[in-house]
């Protein structure tokens, strides 16, 4: 095999370290193995043939998840206009932290969820809170750099964090409920 | 010094406090407030509970093989010039 040339060499550097993180949001925002890996592969060339756009030692991740977002929302998406369902900025799920101050006020019964249910939770967000959400509370990243990956303003980012992390919440705990793992307000008799 | 916050301001200012995306002076005025309110500290841990559950999803890993034809392909293109 052939020595890697000195623009393999860096990209490499740069980029395959951030492998996971755009595979694991691959998956969230395509919801299927394969899809996911395609969506990754894809990503990789585009980034490495747009290489010379990337300035070293700036944010890598940000840059690459931008063209993993944008390649999926250009290829991947079945139906290229998703018919909104509802007013993103109008929904406000109530505090769930309202519904269980009583009976386990600090949220233990979040603990007891396995991963996968979360996981299948998240997916069930519409995709306009799902990749916020992944980003910022599974991923980390600050608001800054979501912003940046999905052209939106600081704002909206916040603000659909806020309501993402809502509904999952409000999902979490109808999960909980229903496996027995808090008892829901209403159906106490004391 | 300013006015201390109150629980209606800690509520709002809660996710930027636990995204550590705030002033350092805010920041102590939220840690001051917290270590004084129960039911605004139970909410702070109720919202960690929950951001610890997400933390815990980012175990998923690039598989192997991906990897290696990602490699690969990278190599192949650069060899194209």
């Amino acid at each position: 095999m052939a020595e890697p040339s000195a623009a393999v060499r860096s990209f490499d550097a740069e980029a395959l370290p951030h492998l996971d993180a755009l595979y694991r949001v691959a998956l969230r925002l395509t919801g299927d193995t394969s899809q996911a890996e395609d969506l990754v592969q894809d990503t990789m060339l585009k980034a490495y043939r747009s290489w010379r756009q990337y300035r070293p030692g700036t944010n890598a991740r940000g840059w690459l998840l931008t063209i993993l977002r944008n390649t999926f929302i250009n290829d991947y998406r079945r139906r290229k206009l998703e018919p909104i369902a509802m007013d993103l900025e109008a929904v406000e799920p109530h505090a769930l932290y309202r519904a269980v101050e009583e009976v386990d006020p600090e949220g233990t019964f979040f603990s007891r969820i396995v991963d996968d249910k979360v996981l299948d939770a998240v997916d069930a967000l519409p995709t306009e809170f799902r990749e916020v959400l992944v980003l910022s509370d599974v991923e980390g990243l600050s608001y800054a750099e979501i912003a940046g990956a999905l052209g939106l303003p600081l704002g909206t980012v916040k603000s659909r964090l806020f309501r993402a992390r809502r509904l999952l919440q409000a999902a979490l705990y109808a999960y909980a409920v229903e496996m027995g793992y808090i008892k829901p307000r209403e159906g106490r008799h004391e | 010094m300013s006015e201390p916050i109150d629980c209606r301001e800690a509520t709002l200012q809660l996710q930027d406090y636990l995204k550590r995306e705030m002033t350092p002076e805010l920041a102590e005025e939220m840690r001051a407030h917290l270590a004084r309110c129960r039911p605004c500290f139970s909410q702070a841990c109720f919202e960690e509970n929950f951001l610890r559950l997400l933390e815990g999803c980012a175990k998923v890993r690039c598989p192997e093989a991906l990897r290696a034809r990602i490699v690969a392909l990278l190599q192949v293109e650069a060899e194209q010039g």
